[in-house]
């Protein structure tokens, strides 16, 4: 069974659709690419995804739960990291996680290990007694990161999860999702292409809240009817063209 | 329970980590000092004035400074409660509308956490802060009984005096709850803080517009005005219909913030 399932999810604010009939499924250990312009649905997408908004029509399923009905199942599944880092700038970063950390549940004695453990795994352990909003954005990014990781959940959710990092520190994270592909499930949404061939197996490409492509990294040129050597910048311009 | 306690540190930790917090403080301690040492000048002007013609000769309405309980210690909650309400909105504003603003509302929203959680959560540290705000007025009292002098042996009733203290309590408490409530409906801080001023303020002078009006409007009016409710307390008189009623709203706001939290998942 596929980790996360998307059967006709459509989004309408008012007048507009946001999202309108998605289907897709992301297997367990997969890495899901999102891609689209600004505006596509990808953060919609997500932020169905992990509970936070609910969809006007359609099922998204995660681990087997319904998202809508059986929201505390889903949402102990999910690590997830909003476009926004949602931090709180007056709290230091140890206390932050640890706020964190409470709030997935996490028995109080493991607490103290597994933020040092997701502290080493973005590199933010030197900065762990230092006040969130002294912080550069490449750190608060890392901290955000940081903080989807707790508890290690099954799914990730990261919504550009390499925004205002510098090309250093985005090879970095694109390492560290990499490395997490075969434990967890993860959809990461990006408007870097590079990125995508880099870590990601499967693509997802929005337009206009809908799907103009889904489909494995290698095979996205050749069955988009552009050549075999296509590159990706290609197929993405090609397709959101409209 | 675990993850509102949680989230009650967490409103206390930020509160005591801002600068917010000391001004608020400061406003309270500047505030009720200036009465109470106000109070205590009319207070000791009386006393001389009834030593020289004895208490039988004064108005009758000055034997309210025959002790200072009376004299001193019940109009200066009377006062208390007054800044109160200037204060609290203050104070819960930041509840839900800053998560909002700052956009970690959704990192509450995503956490396997329920909403009734997160409500009880916020009110639990909203209860600590006014708490933490109020408790800086049990200074006055101690001063009192610590250099004040009566007849009876104790400057103070202290019986009374922490009745009224308990009716501050009480009514912080239930500003807490209504602007907890109105922080639900904004993303603006200064929005909800107005906006809780101008549920509360009005609500308070009830008993006001009461005297005005004939009954049985007028008994409904006064039941449901803040003031009058306190005014017992403060005084020292222990009314169950008090105490159910101040539950009652602080129920009802509570009531009302967890179907505007959970309204956020249909909407």
């Amino acid at each position: 069974m596929a980790m996360i399932e998307v059967q006709h999810l459509t989004k309408r604010y008012r007048d507009r659709v946001a999202i309108d009939d998605l289907t897709f499924s992301v297997e367990e250990g997969e890495i899901l690419g999102f891609l689209g312009p600004n505006g596509a649905g990808k953060s919609t997408t997500m932020k169905i995804l992990t509970g936070f908004l609910p969809p006007s029509e359609g099922v998204a399923r995660v681990g087997g739960f319904d998202v809508f009905t059986h929201p505390l199942e889903v949402k102990r599944r999910i690590g997830y990291l909003p476009e926004a880092p949602p931090l709180y700038p007056d709290m230091t970063v140890h206390g932050y996680l640890k706020f964190v950390a409470a709030l997935k549940r996490l028995p109080a004695r493991e607490l103290k290990g597994e933020v040092e453990r997701v502290a080493g795994l973005t590199g933010v352990t030197h900065v762990l007694g230092r006040l969130i909003q002294n912080l550069s954005k490449g750190y608060k990014q890392r901290v955000g990161i940081a903080q989807a990781l707790l508890g290690s959940p099954q799914v990730l959710i990261l919504d550009e999860p390499t925004e205002g990092l510098d090309p250093a520190q985005r090879a970095e994270v694109r390492a560290l999702i990499k490395s997490l592909a075969g434990k967890h499930t993860v959809i990461l949404s990006t408007h870097i292409l590079p990125e995508v061939t880099m870590t990601c197996e499967k693509v997802l490409i929005l337009n206009q809240g809908r799907i103009v492509a889904y489909d494995d990294l290698r095979k996205l040129a050749g069955s988009q009817g552009t050549s075999e050597s296509a590159s990706l910048e290609e197929v993405f311009i090609k397709l959101t063209a409209a | 329970m675990r993850i509102a306690l949680a989230i009650a540190r967490k409103e206390l930790s930020l509160f005591f980590t801002t600068p917010w917090a000391y001004g608020v403080f400061t406003a309270m301690v500047a505030l009720s000092s200036f009465f109470f040492v106000n109070l205590l000048a009319t207070f000791q002007q009386v006393q001389e004035q009834a030593r020289e013609v004895t208490w039988a000769m004064m108005p009758p309405d000055m034997t309210a400074y025959r002790n200072l309980t009376d004299g001193v210690m019940v109009q200066l909650w009377g006062m208390v409660i007054i800044i109160t309400l200037f204060i609290a909105p203050f104070l819960s504003m930041r509840l839900f509308a800053e998560e909002k603003r700052n956009k970690t509302f959704e990192l509450l929203m995503t956490a396997p956490v329920r909403p009734i959680e997160i409500v009880l959560g916020k009110y639990l540290g909203g209860l600590g802060i006014i708490s933490a705000t109020l408790g800086l007025t049990l200074i006055f009292p101690l001063v009192l009984s610590a250099f004040g002098h009566a007849d009876s042996g104790t400057a103070l009733e202290w019986p009374t005096v922490l009745l009224g203290y308990g009716g501050i309590l009480l009514w912080g408490a239930t500003c807490m709850a209504v602007g907890m409530f109105i922080s639900a409906l904004t993303e603006s801080q200064m929005l909800a803080a107005f906006l809780t001023f101008a549920v509360l303020l009005p609500w308070m002078l009830l008993s006001g517009v009461a005297q005005a009006t004939e009954e049985p409007l007028r008994s409904v009016l006064t039941y449901l005005s803040f003031d009058a409710q306190l005014q017992n307390m403060l005084k020292g008189i222990l009314d169950v219909q008090t105490l159910v009623f101040f539950a009652s709203v602080i129920v009802f706001s509570l009531l009302l913030t967890h179907r505007t939290v959970e309204a956020r998942r249909w909407a």
